[in-house]
């Protein structure tokens, strides 16, 4: 265990450092730049290269790269171009809104895939069986942000019961107003990704049934349900997981839709209105954290699947 | 098994759809009032209320100085910061005294003297001063000036102080655009010395509202300042959220979480309409200018231009995008010198096949359009359908706003672009020479410096007049339509702004009823 440790947290460190490169010389790639939302439409060339000279953006790239590199190993993400605030800071304002929707996003998804799921295995032959096979369809393909139309407009203008949109001026201040604004983000993100999962718990679930160990549980005199609790699930949790380390990035995808629909000051609406001003060096911060939470989310994923399962741990 | 699954899933969700999809559809906006019921008397406001109100884009920057965008004007412009003069958008852009509560012109032209209102302070409580102004303008006209409009100062030669509450400004030659310079934002005067850079963090103005907050992604925050000199704000606070869905704006205005929607989309303004709303329209200065790469053929070809402009039809453009107005050239009517150009080139499908077909075009022509993604998609339909019409095959290539800047502004590398030309009075382009229309004309050019430097207005507005028939007479542009903006206003909120409301929003008269 201790050597897969140090094996795979040196694949997360050179995985890292790959990313920062590809995150960097991507974003250069990208027509625009920020020099042009500063100076706007009236700026002549002269004033646009003034501009770039005063942000440094004329010194190499190979510079450019070093210094932000400098600036990421000391734990500074650097300042926006456009108005000086501090990347790292802004980030923090910002997953205060995006990490409880995310993790929101996935209590609502295994609330609604797990019961579900292991119930259609239950029943696969039968009519619920199939009943909430075809819901999943139903919640897989429905998108997400047609979902966040169709709960605003029940649950806040019919009913006035959650707020629209928009997320408490003094953010978490009051917290059961910033609760209540993540109600619905959080059903309309958990019930898409939720749709996914179930399929997967589903398919999961029915694997395990079919599985000898769980006959020969049977055999022993449990019931079905009993030998599934004692026997089954483990096994069907693997998959399950690694599926759900994946949603987690896809999760991060779906909230910048979410927060879109719900006007939410979150990580993925920053990101979309920085990378529109060419703000650099800010969204490549946030980028960069971003993947480095996917990565880190698959590495944690690695090691939960040792912990889950014995045979893995094994020297083969 | 799984194949049977779908049937009621495709089923539900068709259901569904025709169930809550029914909100974009409605084209007429429905009754608009024709004016704002008058604000009632203190005793029945509610003079510590905050007023929410949803804007669409966010500044990118504080500095109002250094950083480009009409997001920051709105916000920051009247209510933040004031310049000598200001506009007054709902009086048919009049300019009116703002820090200067009187000024003259010297008979030649060449002098303006400034006599500065009494009792005027910056937010930190330092008086103001005729030095105030005589720094903030010298910022402008200092060689190599950050400035994001210190082109438009450029005639002055010199800025001087005789006296704490007197400000003269001497020009090098006649400037009738100088008054109108004034009152935007590069006339504003900040405290001498501020440091721009740090105006992110904290501003310091004169106006009626101090900065409160800015929560960068989602608010503003406005609080009125107990110092000013005049009429109070009658509202406590003022909370711009900038909310760019419209189904989300919309949503907000119903719930009331908005007292006051600008820029909401006239296409989704049905349930505004039964009651509890008011619905305001008022024009803008936003001009959809359909460009042509006139240093590319066949575009250098004016014939070829003109019958582009023929094959569309602006009313089809206008109802596509739900309100609008026909302009037929670069000028507003709000403008001094606007005149209703609209019958030249009209639409006429006809026509505009003879004049391809003497351009050397009898089969017809196909030119792609360039336009950022951000303006609705219903647009390009129309035009693709319009220029079909004339022979003319269209493919519209999306592009993202940076994109389109990068490509179309600054390397002209297109044939024809699609944008907002949002600025109010901004004629002058069609006279830069390196301009991405890439029209020259040498007479347009002396016309307008002309009016730059005319005896009067009337003068002024006469050459301005001529500029504008010669550009709609050379199709130098087709102009699809003038904005309209739409602002639905609560029940009991007063004194809102109409007209041209993402360039300013002076909120000094915003009330609140108890």
């Amino acid at each position: 265990m201790t050597w897969y440790l140090v094996r795979r947290t040196g694949l997360l460190v050179l995985s890292l450092a790959a990313a920062g490169v590809l995150v960097f010389t991507l974003l250069r790639l990208l027509p625009g730049d920020v020099a042009a939302t500063i100076g706007g439409l009236r700026a002549e060339p002269e004033r646009l290269a003034a501009i770039r000279a005063d942000l440094g953006l004329d010194r190499p790239l190979v510079e450019q790269y070093a210094s932000w590199l400098a600036g990421v190993a000391r734990g500074d993400l650097g300042r926006s171009q456009l108005n000086g605030s501090s990347v790292g800071a802004e980030l923090g304002r910002k997953l205060q809104v995006t990490g409880p929707l995310a993790a929101g996003g996935v209590v609502v998804a295994l609330v609604v895939a797990v019961p579900l799921g292991t119930w259609a295995a239950l029943r696969s032959r039968t009519a619920v069986g199939t009943g909430i096979s075809a819901l999943a369809q139903v919640g897989v393909a429905v998108p997400t942000l047609w979902l966040g139309l169709v709960l605003v407009l029940v649950f806040s203008v019919r009913l006035g019961w959650l707020p629209a949109q928009g997320f408490p001026v003094d953010g978490w201040a009051d917290p059961g107003a910033a609760a209540r604004a993540l109600v619905l983000p959080c059903v309309a993100l958990g019930l898409t990704e939720g749709a996914v999962l179930l399929r997967f718990v589903r398919s999961a679930v029915v694997g395990v049934l079919h599985a000898d160990h769980l006959r020969t549980a049977r055999a022993t005199g449990l019931t079905r349900g009993r030998a599934l609790w004692r026997h089954g699930f483990r096994n069907a949790a693997l998959p399950v997981v690694s599926v759900l380390g994946l949603q987690l990035a896809a999760l991060l995808v779906g909230a910048v839709v979410v927060e879109r629909v719900f006007a939410l000051p979150g990580v993925g609406s920053m990101l979309v209105a920085d990378v529109g001003n060419r703000d650099l060096v800010k969204v490549q911060g946030e980028v960069f954290l971003l993947v480095a939470v996917v990565l880190v989310i698959g590495f944690l994923v690695d090691v939960a699947h040792r912990l889950i399962d014995p045979r893995l741990r094994e020297p083969r | 098994m799984r194949r049977l699954a779908r049937i009621p899933a495709a089923l539900i969700a068709a259901a569904l759809c025709t169930a809550a999809c029914g909100t974009g559809d409605a084209v007429d906006p429905g009754p608009v009032a024709s004016g704002q019921e008058a604000t009632p008397p203190d005793d029945r406001l509610d003079l510590d209320a905050t007023a929410n109100v949803r804007a669409v884009l966010e500044p990118t920057s504080l500095n109002l100085f250094g950083t480009a965008g009409a997001a920051l004007d709105q916000v920051l412009l009247d209510n933040v910061y004031e310049g000598l003069l200001s506009v007054d958008p709902d009086d048919g852009d009049r300019i009116v005294p703002r820090l200067a509560e009187s000024h003259t012109a010297s008979p030649d032209g060449l002098t303006y003297t400034f006599r500065l209102v009494s009792g005027a302070r910056f937010h930190d409580g330092t008086p103001l001063t005729a030095a105030d102004v005589v720094w903030s303008l010298e910022q402008q006209t200092a060689p190599g000036s950050k400035g994001v409009y210190a082109a438009d100062f450029d005639a002055i030669a010199s800025v001087t102080a005789p006296d704490p509450a007197t400000v003269v400004v001497s020009l090098r030659q006649r400037d009738t655009f100088l008054l109108w310079n004034l009152a935007q934002r590069g006339g504003v005067v900040y405290r001498r010395g501020t440091d721009f850079a740090s105006l992110d963090g904290a501003a310091n103005g004169t106006g009626p509202f101090t900065l409160a907050g800015w929560n960068r992604g989602a608010t503003i925050t406005l609080r009125r300042n107990p110092d000013y000199r005049g009429a109070r704000p009658k509202v406590a606070q003022v909370v711009f959220h900038y909310i760019p869905d419209p189904n989300a704006a919309d949503n907000a205005q119903r719930t009331g979480q908005t007292d006051v929607q600008t820029a909401a989309d006239p296409t989704l303004l049905r349930p505004f309409t039964g009651g509890g709303f008011t619905v305001l329209r008022g024009t803008t200065t936003d001009k959809y200018t359909l460009a042509f790469n006139a240093t590319r053929a066949p575009f250098d070809d004016p014939d070829v231009r003109r019958a582009i402009r023929r094959a569309i039809d602006k009313r089809d453009v206008v109802g596509a995008v739900g309100a609008g107005t026909l302009i037929g050239s670069a000028v507003p009517p709000q403008d001094p010198w606007y005149e209703d150009l609209t019958g030249i080139d009209a639409h006429d499908p006809g026509g505009a096949r003879e004049l391809l077909a003497r351009a050397g075009f009898p089969d017809g022509l196909a030119v792609t359009l360039t336009v950022p993604s951000i303006y609705p998609r219903s647009i390009g339909d129309v035009l693709v359908s319009n220029l079909k019409e004339a022979g003319i095959t269209l493919t519209v290539r999306q592009v993202e706003f940076q994109t389109w800047l990068s490509r179309v502004y600054r390397d002209k590398d297109f044939e024809l672009s699609l944008v907002d030309h949002a600025e109010p009075r901004d004629l002058v382009n069609f006279t830069k020479p390196g301009y991405y229309f890439g029209y020259a004309d040498e007479q347009v050019r002396e016309w307008f410096a002309g009016a730059r430097s005319a005896a009067s207005d009337a003068e002024r507005d006469g050459l301005l007049k001529k500029v504008a028939r010669r550009i709609t007479e050379d199709a130098a542009a087709d102009w699809l339509f003038l904005n309209q903006t739409h602002t639905v206003v609560r029940e009991g909120v007063y004194g809102v702004p109409v007209a041209q409301t993402s360039n300013r929003y002076d909120l000094s008269a915003l009330a609140v009823a108890r």
